[in-house]
């Protein structure tokens, strides 16, 4: 051992899996001596005493260093960018040190997506982190989810945060009043597993710096970038299977017949009872009080004989939804290949994934492709590019939503001609007699043509150059363009009755076509410094300008008056088109400026603050600012925590910011014409007048978070926690002022709302094992919100939501003082017995004893709209998730629960399939089995007689608790090097079998998904209030990969 | 860079680009135009439905012309009754920017002062359309004759219906004044003239010598039947129209613009946007298209006739065949034995959208003004019986009935519902009576089998004010009495 100087030291610099890493520098810690490793990560470095440290950087890894302690050979393994309390993690336009985060930020790791089987980011991210609710509001494939970032704040604009993909920002796009995203969702097509990274900005101040955008946070999307080294080739494959997690109850044949049967009796004897008539009347006997002829039927007093004979002959029993679903196959297929030096590195990657629906003639298949690459062409410029450019093909008929395919398998009669199989009242099939009069939706699904192809890339180019050492200058353009086309199609033969659509077989036929394209430029440019002073004075700086286009280009044909011919699916085929094009655009130009300071990694600070000027808004309110600043004191730094040996980390924050929401339509503020046409003498005459009155002082919506948090790590961090309560005060709500009618409109957009949204947020991970050979992780997070209105405008107290349905199905209030959309109906109580009636108590119309019993809340003796109370709201109080992960041996077992409680969901399917006084054709929910019968048969007490005439009020009927837990994911892998050893081939090997969805509970028994989002409630584009009318069960999937890295 | 902020809409034209030539001004109030379109659906609902011509209780009561139907007290709500408010000041708005824009630039822009004066006169003509329907509907209503802000408005309350009726007959004189006889060229047939304006002036007069009943409504006990008479008269005298031989061929779709027509709603199939009527498939179940082998139609139920209605027809009533379905048999056998209008039905006509039927809404016809006439003879303007009789008998010979003499008043407005029934004029005509409190009391009493329906009281003559026009300022519009 050289112990007295002026030796070498020799040694090999490796990643976590031992691979050399090329180009690394190792340089002698307060010297200018310094090596690059050689191709298989080898080096030599001439030392003076053999007691110095030596520092090892290199691009993608952990900065590390190692006192030589005397040591001449040493082996040096450096950590990924992750994992430690000196990470870096990426914020707004840079990164920092996780430890001087002084935000609400929530991190996910997604470097490891690619071992599980999830087809799309927002996917991955259910469950992960605290205040950042996901909800799968739909079963069909490929659409987006939907994320809310701590609660939602906005009454008519967007509550979905703003996605940043590798530093771009993504046009923020909301759902529609139907729940759906028109033009796409930011996440489509992007491919999960090539994201290394995923952060979520929570608190104004870490979202502010995106400024008019954050509002409802602000999402960090990093892609896998190549680390020097050795190419590492990647393969990730899986393959399984995809079916519905949940069937709905509703009648089987032979309830069904019970309920129409009992129905009609009642029907019959309570009109011609004058006339004689009984319910053990025969159809012979009916024919003669009806007036009947013999042979013939009249359905609605008149039951088929066949129902009641043995194997009801001739007659078939559906279970409509049975014959809907299949297992459907999914797979995917990803091949990646990443490495470099330190001059180039690259990451590449191609993806094929395929899935079938769950729903039979459903499917989605989509092919994406990736390559991010980075050049340092001198030590001073470092430029990249990364491109992804993607393709993806649905085809969907319209199964989810009111009166569409999935809808109507519910509410399909279940017994049918046997002759007409699944196909009743298609082609030249007739109805069944005593059946709905829907077109078979089954023959929807297979003759109905909903396809989209969709063609997205996502392009960032790059450079950034050191001007002086701390200071550089950086430069984006990124482009996103998505083409999206999407082509319908319906045959006569599933239209109309029969008479009508054989004698119109062209007419009946019908189709469409509609496109848009969507680009989105933004040019960004910043300049930023980092100083170390003294080693205690850490200072990061950023200024910027960025410059920020969206554009959206829609076009839509549809046939008008039927089709030539049959058989051409195209509208070249179609009799006579019409169509329309729009485009719309807007501009949004912002300075920002940031300053963080940390003293001795123990006093931080950080200030931000950013200026947008948009084209959406008024003259007089073009520009605004977004401030921001937070706070960090590092406790466990001061010396009376460093003699508390089991605290090994303690941090409080504190933070403060102002962010804003720009969602309104790019020319709000612009006084249009509409076209209002009148006909003169059978010719269309076109008519102009103005759509509404404009207020030119119409601004963002704006958001103050106050923030203040805690993060410590105990016990030989084995146990990290994180705990941050909150307020979110928005302010300036866009809303449609009501103005008298008087004025020629009903509303004027404006910015008048208030409200508020508090709670708290926990994260824990707790490493429970980590010696011998079981190692055991949880991790926890649990989040709490509540919001309430706080003003509405004009001084309202409050609104009283409209109905797409009429006015008798409204059924939710914006009230000052409570929560959002908050449920607002009569609330059903019992059942009416003779003794209510004798008592007299409040009676809904012409109700009768067996019918339900509602609460008089207005106290007046009748039960009408003025009884109507605030019964629920519909957002969870409480969310969580909870993953457990384990590994022993070759072993790795993850299990994720996530869930739920607190909300409400008022279900207009709920409604639509089990409603007081339903008729008897339509097939009904399950709980219509314990209906009330007669006086003795009182059934559960809940629902009321079948037959019952005295209408319908929206009441509680139709309320169910949004509660839920689900097991969303168990994967179980094995490390397939221990049994094939063949670590020189492949360094890693793995296999692994994943249940998504296979197991859950939850109380939603009006329908398929708590979270389902499919229709448009309010039938109003000022309040957004999509809801659950035919949305699918969410679907299982059980699926065997592999992931082998050469 | 900044300029990128000042952007103009792509797709849509806006205000500060229009009103910049004389096409502009047309299609300004052919914008106002498009604001009938939705009268003749409401002549349904809240003139046809309430009245004892309809004995609209639906199955379930879900309906929304069930409250209409039966009286409730809670209809403020109610999306007729909001549309009538609405639409009639969202086509009075359309006038007044349309009239101001005139008087600011109308001179510069129109060179030609028959066409400026003729777009005045339509957009005044059209303004007291609106506003006689509005006062029909609610009494008293706020009278506005320019453009207002949203914050102006809220200053503004309820006017007298003096009040409101001065702006009617001033719009109507001056359109009278000014509107053509008849339009030269086809393409602004439809477009209202002289005469529409002469009728609906007239139809002022006599609903404004209608009864008080003290309740702010229409009917102000004015005796001015006489002047009613001369304009009436006048058209009669300008042999520009006559009493068609046949009663279908007023409906026909292939005889519109005939030559009863005084003042109709337009309309045409097959346009886009749409400019089609929506009233034919609002008075047939949707069950008995379907039987029919027609396409859906909205799913409606039916609004069954009255028996009252049924019965008062004379078994030679040709009309009644005419504008009755008398029930169907459904595709599944369910019988329907109640009966329906089909006035405007002509099934061979059925469009593929059911919101863009093509057959026009008569508003005012020959007929009407002959019927008036003799109305306004029995409330004593000039006139003998004979005249009533001989008027009254013309329409009863049409339809296929002996003469009759002696015609009092009862006799004419019965006269009157059979050959109006589905034309929207039973409730007005009830009001304009004096006798609708003894009417509908009677008629529910005998009528309301399944007794749903409120006793009748006068005050419900007038509908309320809509609940959302209260909830903007309260106490600015004041309930009207009874809601």
């Amino acid at each position: 051992q050289n112990t007295t100087g002026n030796g070498t030291v020799t040694g090999k610099i490796t990643d976590e899996t031992g691979t050399g890493i090329p180009g690394a520098t190792i340089q002698v810690k307060g010297t200018d001596k310094r090596t690059i490793a050689k191709e298989d990560g080898t080096f030599t470095i001439p030392v003076t005493t053999g007691r110095e440290t030596l520092v090892i950087t290199s691009v993608g890894f952990t900065r590390k260093e190692v006192p030589l302690n005397g040591l001449t050979i040493i082996n040096i393994s450096l950590a990924g960018e992750k994992n430690t309390l000196e990470d870096v993690v990426v914020i707004g336009y840079g990164t920092q040190k996780k430890r001087n985060v002084t935000a609400a930020q929530a991190s996910f790791d997604a470097s490891r997506l690619d071992e599980r089987p999830v087809t799309r980011v927002d996917q991955a991210l259910v469950g992960q982190m605290a205040g950042v609710t996901v909800k799968q509001t739909s079963g069909a494939l490929g659409k987006g989810f939907s994320i809310q970032v701590r609660g939602t704040g906005s009454i008519s604009a967007s509550n979905e945060p703003l996605y940043v993909v590798d530093g771009f920002p993504l046009t923020p796009t909301g759902t529609n009043a139907a729940g759906n995203y028109a033009n796409g969702n930011p996440l489509d097509n992007l491919n999960p597993n090539d994201i290394e990274d995923v952060q979520v900005l929570k608190d104004a101040a870490a979202a502010a710096i995106y400024g008019s955008r954050a509002a409802n946070g602000v999402v960090l999307i990093t892609t896998k970038r190549g680390k020097s080294g050795k190419t590492k080739i990647g393969f990730n494959s899986y393959v399984g299977f995809v079916e519905r997690s949940k069937k709905l109850d509703m009648l089987k044949g032979d309830e069904w017949i019970d309920r129409f049967t009992e129905m009609v009796n009642a029907r019959y004897v309570a009109e011609y009872g004058n006339k004689g008539a009984t319910a053990n009347d025969n159809n012979d006997r009916r024919r003669q009080v009806l007036g009947v002829a013999p042979g013939a039927y009249n359905t609605a007093y008149m039951t088929d004989e066949r129902w009641t004979q043995p194997g009801h002959p001739g007659l078939r029993f559906i279970d409509w939804q049975d014959e809907t679903f299949r297992k459907g196959l999914m797979q995917n297929h990803q091949v990646s290949a990443s490495g470099g030096t330190d001059v180039v590195r690259y990451y590449i990657s191609g993806n094929m994934a395929r899935q079938e629906g769950m729903v039979k003639y459903t499917d989605y298949t989509s092919y994406s492709a990736r390559a991010n690459v980075e050049v340092n062409a001198n030590k001073k410029l470092r430029f990249g590019l990364n491109i992804s450019p993607t393709y993806s093909i649905t085809n969907d008929p319209g199964v989810e939503g009111k009166d569409n395919i999935f809808h109507q398998i519910l509410s399909m009669s279940p017994v049918q001609e046997d002759t007409m199989g699944l196909y009743p009242n298609v082609g030249n099939n007739d109805q069944y007699a005593w059946s709905t009069s829907t077109n078979s939706p089954f023959a929807k699904l297979q003759y109905v043509i909903g396809e989209t192809k969709r063609f997205r890339t996502l392009t960032t180019l790059f450079g950034e150059y050191q001007i002086i050492p701390g200071l550089s200058f950086k430069s984006t353009i990124n482009l996103d363009n998505t083409d999206n086309d999407s082509k319908s199609y319906r045959p006569y033969r599933i239209a109309s009755s029969k008479s009508t659509r054989l004698a119109q077989t062209t007419l009946q036929t019908s189709g469409s076509f509609s496109s848009f394209k969507k680009m989105n430029f933004v040019n960004e440019n910043t300049l930023s410094y980092n100083k170390t002073i003294n080693e205690v004075h850490d200072i990061a700086a950023v200024v910027g300008f960025t410059y920020n286009s969206e554009k959206i280009d829609n076009q839509t044909l549809s046939s008008n008056g039927g089709f030539k011919t049959d058989g051409v699916i195209t509208l070249s085929g179609a009799n006579g088109v019409t169509g329309e094009t729009r485009e719309t655009k807007n501009f949004l130009l912002s300075y920002l400026g940031r300053v963080q300071y940390s003293y001795n990694g123990k006093y931080m600070l950080s200030a931000s603050i950013r200026r947008d000027g948009s084209s959406r808004f008024g003259e007089n309110s073009k520009w605004g600012y977004f401030p921001s600043a937070s706070v960090g004191w590092r406790v466990s730094e001061e010396e009376f925590l460093k003699a508390v040996p089991f605290i090994n980390d303690l941090k409080v924050r504190g933070s403060w910011g102002k962010a804003g929401n720009y969602a309104i339509g790019d020319y709000a503020t612009i006084p249009l014409l509409k076209n209002y046409n009148y006909s003169l003498n059978t010719v269309s005459v076109i008519g102009q007048a103005p759509a509404g009155p404009v207020n030119p002082d119409l601004t963002w919506e704006k958001s103050e978070t106050f923030d203040a948090g805690i993060d410590i790590t105990v016990l030989k961090n084995r146990l990290s926690a994180s705990f941050d309560i909150y307020t979110k005060h928005n302010t300036g709500l866009l809303l449609n002022v009501p103005i008298l009618w008087v004025t020629g409109y009903s509303n004027l957009l404006a910015n008048a709302g208030e409200t508020r949204n508090k709670g708290w947020e926990l994260e824990i991970t707790s490493r429970n094992l980590v010696k011998g050979p079981v190692q055991w992780t949880t991790s926890l997070n649990l989040s709490h919100n509540t919001n309430k209105v706080l003003a509405l405008s004009g001084g309202q107290n409050q609104t009283i939501i409209p109905s797409a349905y009429g006015t008798n199905v409204q059924h939710s209030i914006l009230r000052v003082g409570e929560p959002m959309y908050s449920v607002f109906v009569v609330k059903q109580i019992g059942i009416l017995t003779q003794d209510d009636i004798n008592k007299g108590v409040a009676l809904y119309g012409s109700e009768t004893v067996g019918d339900p019993k509602y609460e008089d809340y207005s106290g007046d003796g009748v039960i009408d709209l003025n009884d109507r109370q605030i019964v629920a709201h519909p957002n969870p109080d409480y969310i969580y998730g909870i993953t457990n992960t384990v590994r022993y041996k070759g072993f790795d077992l993850a299990v994720l629960v996530q869930g739920q409680r607190g909300g409400s969901i008022y279900s207009l399917l709920g409604r639509a399939l089990g409603r007081t006084g339903q008729g008897t054709v339509d097939n009904a929910l399950g709980f219509f089995r314990d209906r009330w019968r007669s006086p003795d048969v009182p059934g559960a007490g809940k629902v009321g007689k079948a037959y019952s005439t005295f209408g319908q009020i929206a009441n509680t009927d139709w309320l169910y608790s949004s509660d839920y837990i689900r097991v969303r994911m168990i994967t179980l892998g094995y490390d397939l090097n221990r049994v094939i050893k063949a670590k020189k081939v492949m360094q890693a090997a793995r296999i692994y079998i994943t249940a998504e969805n296979f197991f859950g509970h939850d109380k939603y028994k009006g329908g398929l998904n708590p979270d389902a989002n499919n229709t448009d409630l309010s039938g109003s584009t000022q309040y957004l209030e999509p809801g659950d009318y035919g949305g699918l069960p969410l679907p299982k999937s059980l699926i065997l990969g592999v992931n082998i890295t050469f | 860079c900044d300029k990128k902020l000042d952007q103009t809409p792509i797709s849509d034209q806006t205000t500060a680009n229009f009103y910049t030539q004389p096409g502009d001004f047309i299609q300004a109030v052919n914008a106002t135009y498009n604001s009938l379109l939705t009268y003749p659906d409401r002549q349904l609902n809240l003139s046809e439905t309430r009245s004892d011509n309809l004995y609209a209780v639906s199955d379930g009561g879900v309906r929304d012309w069930e409250g209409i139907n039966s009286f409730h007290r809670t209809i403020a709500g109610n999306p007729y009754v909001t549309e009538a408010w609405s639409g009639n000041y969202t086509g009075i708005n359309r006038a007044n920017v349309l009239l101001q824009k005139l008087s600011e630039k109308g001179e510069s822009i129109i060179a030609d002062g028959t066409l400026r004066t003729r777009l005045e006169a339509e957009a005044k003509f059209l303004r007291a359309f609106y506003y006689f329907d509005l006062v029909r509907w609610f009494g008293r209503v706020p009278v506005l004759d320019q453009t207002v802000t949203a914050t102006e408005a809220l200053n503004i309350g309820r006017s007298a219906v003096s009040d409101v009726y001065s702006l009617i007959i001033s719009d109507l004189q001056f359109a009278a004044a000014n509107l053509p006889d008849a339009y030269s060229t086809a393409a602004d047939k439809g477009r209202a003239t002289k005469y529409a304006a002469k009728g609906i002036l007239a139809l002022v007069y006599m609903t404004r010598s209608g009864p008080t009943y003290d309740i702010n409504g229409p009917g102000l006990g004015l005796n001015e039947w006489g002047q009613a008479l001369t304009l009436l008269n006048e058209i009669i005298a300008s042999n520009k129209y006559s009493f068609l031989a046949s009663y279908p061929n007023i409906f026909s779709y292939t005889n519109e613009n005939n030559a009863e027509v005084i003042f109709d709603v337009q309309y045409s199939t097959g346009s886009n946007p749409i400019v089609g009527g929506t009233f034919p498939w609002l008075l047939a179940p949707d069950a008995w298209f379907q039987a029919v082998g027609k396409a859906v139609q909205g799913g409606l139920t039916i609004r069954p006739i009255s028996n009252n209605l049924l019965n008062s027809y004379e078994a030679a009533d040709t009309r009644k065949a005419f504008s009755i379905q008398p029930g169907f048999t459904s595709s599944n056998g369910v019988t329907e034995t109640r009966s329906f209008f089909k006035k405007y039905v002509d099934l061979t006509k059925v469009p593929t959208n059911r919101l863009d039927w093509p057959i026009n809404f008569i508003v005012l016809r020959y007929t009407d003004i002959l019927l008036l006439k003799a109305e306004c003879i029995l409330h004593g303007a000039p006139g003998t019986p004979a005249d009533v009789d001989a008027i009254v008998n013309q329409v009863r010979a049409r339809a296929g009935l002996a003469a009759i003499t002696n015609v009092t008043l009862a006799r004419l407005m019965e006269e009157r519902r059979k050959e109006f029934a589905a034309e929207g004029s039973r409730w007005h005509d009830l009001v304009r009576s004096g006798n609708i409190e003894s009417i509908m009391t009677s008629w529910i009493a005998a009528e309301d089998v399944q007794k749903v329906m409120q006793p009748f009281q006068k005050n419900y003559i007038l509908y309320p004010i809509p609940q959302s026009e209260l909830d903007v300022k309260p106490g600015l519009y004041e309930q009207n009495l009874g809601y």
